[in-house]
């Protein structure tokens, strides 16, 4: 047993730093940019200042630290149960069947002192996460592979199980677990060996585990060469070099004074404008910050993604949990043929730069495996090509379903690019002509259908349909069918869900292993 | 060409007292707007403000057609696996909702809704995009909807 770190509640002590920088930085700034006629903070000197700030630190030490100490965590077996709150005491109790995803988070103070915030998402709207901070960082990979393998469901394994390999040392990336059954084994040792969850979010008890992870193979990473130039190549980097090239045409052309054109825009717009720079120095930071290291790797138990700079993340989705997945290519990723793949799990809703992406900036091959990630089998004899002719086709050839030349009327550039396609096991969804989008959508994710007409479309026999998927950055919508074809997509598309959900997956992935052994056995 | 029909089950209209339910709930708005044309029009003698009560009778009027329109369109129809949901006739849309993706079923009336013995019933499934709701549904027939629903949820349950 050792003792809790008392440093641990520190991490949620930003805010704090924070404010006395920024007193710091407004006593040190230059007067013309303050203004000489306000001084109500100069009436305050630095000692008090300070004296405050430590005050203040400290409230904010105990306040994290006593609710820290109100957080308990057990693991059923089936159920995540979780105690919190100084005032208001909560009480969740989350099914380990409706996990959708298990993260460990790791904010760049939680990196330097090595802590983890473990979050786990279940399915169920809004705000319905199970968030675990903070753990030292073997312990919350530890507790996220005793989730995972419960949720797998594979409890049942755990009884009467034989023999149960020597606990080595985080020796599982390596792990030869050569067979299913030797991993099962692994793992049901290491469940055995757990022991109890809320002595670990306390640090009274460091977590035993044999086995660190299932193991996991890589698949796919993302050069940081590639990243750096992905970002340049989006819109809001043409901006910023765009900018100071026209304000030089115009200053040459127009002979405008430039300091006297800079200041009165300056002055003019300046909270506008420094609002616009937050926001593309936003867009920049998000895009590098989750995109970088980005590394997707298979495992049995599922997708697992690993990436960001300073905050970085390690994401796990079990099989069967991605809804639906967006490829989209910018414009300037044309010349280099990249995409950028995000995805929708039910519970990580519409936060779609740090966590719905599957590939930040792919090449077309990465696509394609990306993609086969998500859906081993597409259901299609030729799956390259006919996801081929969904990133790159025009018109019906790879039997896709086209927009009628009606459509040109309220499309005119891209309704030859539009395009439906069902495979058996997925609905792909193309539309653009410069800027391109593929959805895919397994038959047995799609929640809902729509179909939907306004006067112009009726007008012109046009529909649209629409694949509701849960909340997320993938929004599917097949626009501008001719009413026909809308009509019978709407039909085939519900049929095929319903097929679809009659072979889909059980929630517990590894139950389906069991469930084929049993039909083995009784054969 | 006429607009989509399902060959698996028969349309069920929702009752024609939503069209008063939505009515009273439209001229609750729109009397202030005519009142008070007529009571400036009294008090200032100036006949320009006859106006504003010819401008809120005239979109009274418009809107209540619409609302007659609306309403007579809105239908439900219970396939073998999903429930349809039809509505509006400028902007016309069907929701398919599979019975084995439903969430939860919301049984709602308000005072107005009460008082005319009518419900709106909502299918939620995971996806927000779902727009699932009946309103108009008698209040009797509401709870056994909601009930027929909630066992064919149960007997075809999938997972997400």
């Amino acid at each position: 047993m050792d003792a809790a770190p008392p440093r641990l509640p520190l991490l949620g002590g930003w805010a704090v730093v924070g404010a006395v920088f920024a007193y710091f930085l407004y006593q040190n700034m230059p007067s013309w940019v303050v203004g000489d006629d306000y001084d109500f903070l100069d009436e305050f000197p630095v000692l008090w200042v300070a004296i405050a700030a430590v005050i203040g630190f400290a409230a904010v030490l105990s306040v994290s630290y006593w609710q820290w100490r109100r957080t308990e965590f057990r693991l059923g077996d089936d159920t995540v149960y979780l105690r919190q709150g100084i005032v208001t005491r909560q009480q969740r109790q989350a099914r380990l069947d409706r996990l959708q995803a298990v993260d460990v988070v790791q904010p760049l103070l939680a990196r330097v002192f090595g802590f983890a915030a473990l979050s786990i998402q279940v399915a169920g709207g809004e705000d319905s996460s199970v968030e675990l901070k903070f753990l030292r960082l073997g312990d919350a990979e530890a507790l996220r592979n005793e989730i995972l393998y419960l949720a797998a469901g594979l409890k049942r394994e755990r009884q009467n199980q034989q023999d149960p390999q020597a606990p080595g040392e985080e020796g599982a990336h390596v792990a030869p677990a050569s067979s299913l059954r030797d991993l099962r084994a692994h793992l049901g040792e290491r469940a055995e060996a757990l022991g109890r969850p809320e002595d670990i979010l306390r640090g009274t008890e460091t977590a035993r585990t044999a086995i660190a992870a299932a193991v996991e193979r890589e698949v796919y990473k993302v050069p940081t060469g590639r990243l750096v130039v992905s970002t340049l190549l989006s819109g809001p980097a043409l901006l910023v070099i765009a900018l100071p090239i026209v304000a030089g045409i115009a200053v040459l052309f127009f002979h405008l004074d430039i300091v006297e054109a800079v200041g009165a825009i300056v002055g003019t717009s300046l909270v506008a404008m420094l609002g616009a720079l937050g926001a593309l120095f936003s867009f920049f930071w998000t895009r590098l910050n989750g995109g970088f290291g980005f590394t997707a790797g298979i495992s049995e138990d599922g997708l697992r993604l690993r990436h960001g700079l300073m905050e970085t993340r390690r994401q796990t989705v079990p099989p069967g949990r991605v809804q639906a997945i967006r490829l989209h290519q910018p414009l300037l990723w044309r010349w280099t043929d990249w995409w950028r793949v995000t995805i929708n799990v039910a519970g990580y809703g519409e936060d779609s730069e740090s966590v719905s992406v599957l590939h930040p900036v792919a090449t077309r091959q990465e696509a394609l495996t990306a993609v086969w990630l998500v859906l081993p089998d597409l259901g299609d004899p030729d799956p390259h090509g006919t996801l081929g002719y969904a990133m790159h086709g025009t018109g019906d050839e790879g039997g896709f379903l086209t927009s009628p030349p009606a459509a040109r009327r309220v499309d005119p550039w891209q309704w030859r690019f539009r395009g439906v396609r069902a495979t058996e096991r997925a609905l792909l969804i193309r539309r653009g002509r410069w800027e391109k989008e593929l959805f895919v959508v397994p038959h047995e994710r799609t929640q809902s259908l729509g179909l939907s007409q306004g006067p112009i479309l009726r007008a012109l026999g046009l529909a649209n349909v629409e694949v509701h998927s849960t909340s997320g950055p993938v929004t599917p919508i097949a626009a501008h069918l001719s009413q026909e074809d809308a009509f019978a997509l709407l039909d085939a598309q519900a049929a095929r869900a319903r097929a679809g959900r009659r072979r889909q997956t059980p929630e517990q992935w590894m139950a389906a292993v069991g469930l084929d052994d049993a039909v083995v056995a009784d054969a | 060409m006429t607009w989509y029909t399902n060959a698996d089950a028969p349309w069920t209209h929702v009752s024609r007292r939503l069209i008063t339910a939505r009515l009273i709930t439209l001229w609750i708005w729109m009397a202030p707007l005519v009142i008070a044309g007529l009571v400036i029009t009294a008090l200032s003698s100036e006949p320009w403000f006859l106006a504003l009560t010819g401008a809120g009778l005239a979109l009274g009027a418009w809107f209540s057609w619409i609302v007659v329109r609306q309403v007579t369109v809105h239908a439900w129809a219970e396939g073998e696996e999903d429930l349809l949901v039809r509505r509006g006739r400028m902007f016309r849309s069907v929701t398919v909702v599979p019975y084995g993706r439903m969430q939860y079923v919301d049984v709602k009336a308000g005072p107005l809704d009460r008082a005319l013995g009518l419900a709106t019933v909502q299918l939620h499934t995971a996806s927000p995009g779902t727009d699932a709701s009946i309103a108009g549904v008698p209040a009797e027939e509401a709870a056994r909807l909601r009930d027929r629903l909630t066992t064919r949820g149960e007997a075809r349950l999938a997972g997400l």
